[in-house]
């Protein structure tokens, strides 16, 4: 078999040295370039198949385009007020729901909410959850899998949580960036305040396990 | 990833500091066919799974998810273990990370020649990759030769 691929970071391909490898100029979670941008996506496609015709490697080339994308911005770069005026991030999440079985409904139920296994309409109990949890509670749920340790869980728990605040975003604003998604995400809402003490209480958590799982969560 | 001579300095020095498996040399298979004759494999380091599957965990998964070709972008998760990347976009549109609607486009045009029934998905950002190499990368690699593949198209997150 041959192989062609797409690569992030060029200079993890000249150490590996695998056959063919385009190297494109995108951050983390864009590999083809632009979500929604079918014609740019067959571009990129198009420059790593080409590679196959090359008659002997490694071929490590770059993909033609000077596009710098915005860096993505992180939990820490940013103040949450949220706290100071006394919202509640269990009425906000309730009050984002409307828009997110929107979302679902304009895209024939595609979501990236489903690892908690936890039914979105659920998701006030896994507010609950972290509040018990940062406050050194015992808490747990019992939905949760046998299989998963309770931190292996509250990490799937805080990715289906962010999957419903984003797409229920990108229906209240269609034609945000993403750079806009994430500082309203983690300056203004309350659950991006309630994640960052979530993760600072996994921090301190003796448990390298737990320690692990909070950068995860947010940083 | 623009070139790292660009990014902060925390940022060059954590990518440059990743460990890579390094080799001194390249295996390399030409091609047999022509792209527009053969028979066209995607796999992918996303950490992407079928909505029923047992997500990756996140303290070294070296196993892998079969993603059937004919599962629609709304059966497929992601549970990758970096929180360093943004994740909007694959939210908005799973093609810009693992191109399935773009694929088969390509085989409408005549472009490529088929697809296979089956692709493959493992978690990326691994620090030790010794399982992937010695047992769960050749199994995969024996069920694409079973099916026929001539091409693999390997994509990143």
């Amino acid at each position: 078999m041959s192989t062609t691929g797409i690569v992030l970071i060029e200079e993890h391909a000249q150490r590996v040295k695998p056959p063919r490898m385009l190297a494109v100029p995108f951050f983390f979670g864009n590999a083809l370039g632009e979500a929604d941008d079918a014609e740019y996506q067959h571009k990129v496609l198009q420059h790593t198949f080409d590679l196959l015709d090359r008659n002997e490697g490694p071929v490590l080339e770059s993909l033609p385009d000077d596009m710098i994308p915005d860096i993505l911005m992180q939990g820490s770069e940013t103040t949450n007020e949220s706290q100071e005026k006394g919202l509640n991030a269990a009425d906000e999440l309730t009050a984002l729901r409307a828009y997110y079985e929107q979302w679902t409904k304009a895209h024939k139920d595609r979501t990236s909410v489903g690892l908690s296994k936890i039914p979105q309409r659920r998701f006030r109990a896994i507010v609950r959850f972290f509040e018990d949890y940062i406050n050194g509670e015992a808490s747990d749920m019992k939905e949760r899998p046998a299989e998963f340790t309770v931190p292996q869980f509250i990490r799937y728990c805080v990715d289906d949580i962010k999957a419903f605040y984003y797409e229920a975003r990108m229906v209240q604003r269609p034609d945000g960036a993403d750079r806009e998604i994430h500082e309203w995400f983690w300056s203004e809402s309350t659950m991006g305040g309630l994640l960052m003490a979530l993760a600072q209480r996994m921090r301190d958590d003796e448990d390298a396990q737990v320690q692990a799982i909070a950068y995860g969560i947010a940083r | 990833m623009p070139k790292l001579s660009v990014l902060s300095e925390i940022q060059r020095k954590s990518m440059q500091m990743f460990p890579c498996v390094e080799h001194d040399d390249t295996p390399w298979t030409p091609m047999a066919k022509k792209l527009s004759e053969s028979k066209v494999a995607l796999v992918t380091s996303a950490g992407l799974h079928l909505r029923t599957d047992k997500p990756f965990n996140h303290s070294g998964d070296s196993s892998f998810r079969v993603i059937p070709r004919s599962s629609k972008a709304g059966d497929i998760l992601q549970s990758h273990a970096s929180i360093g990347f943004d994740h909007t976009g694959i939210y908005r549109d799973l093609n810009v990370t693992f191109p399935i609607d773009r694929l088969q486009e390509l085989v409408d045009q005549n472009k490529i020649g088929s697809l296979s029934d089956n692709y493959y998905s493992f978690m990326g950002a691994l620090r030790d990759v010794t399982e992937v190499i010695e047992k769960t990368g050749p199994e995969v690699a024996k069920r694409l030769k079973d099916e026929g593949v001539d091409v693999v198209l390997l994509t990143p997150t």
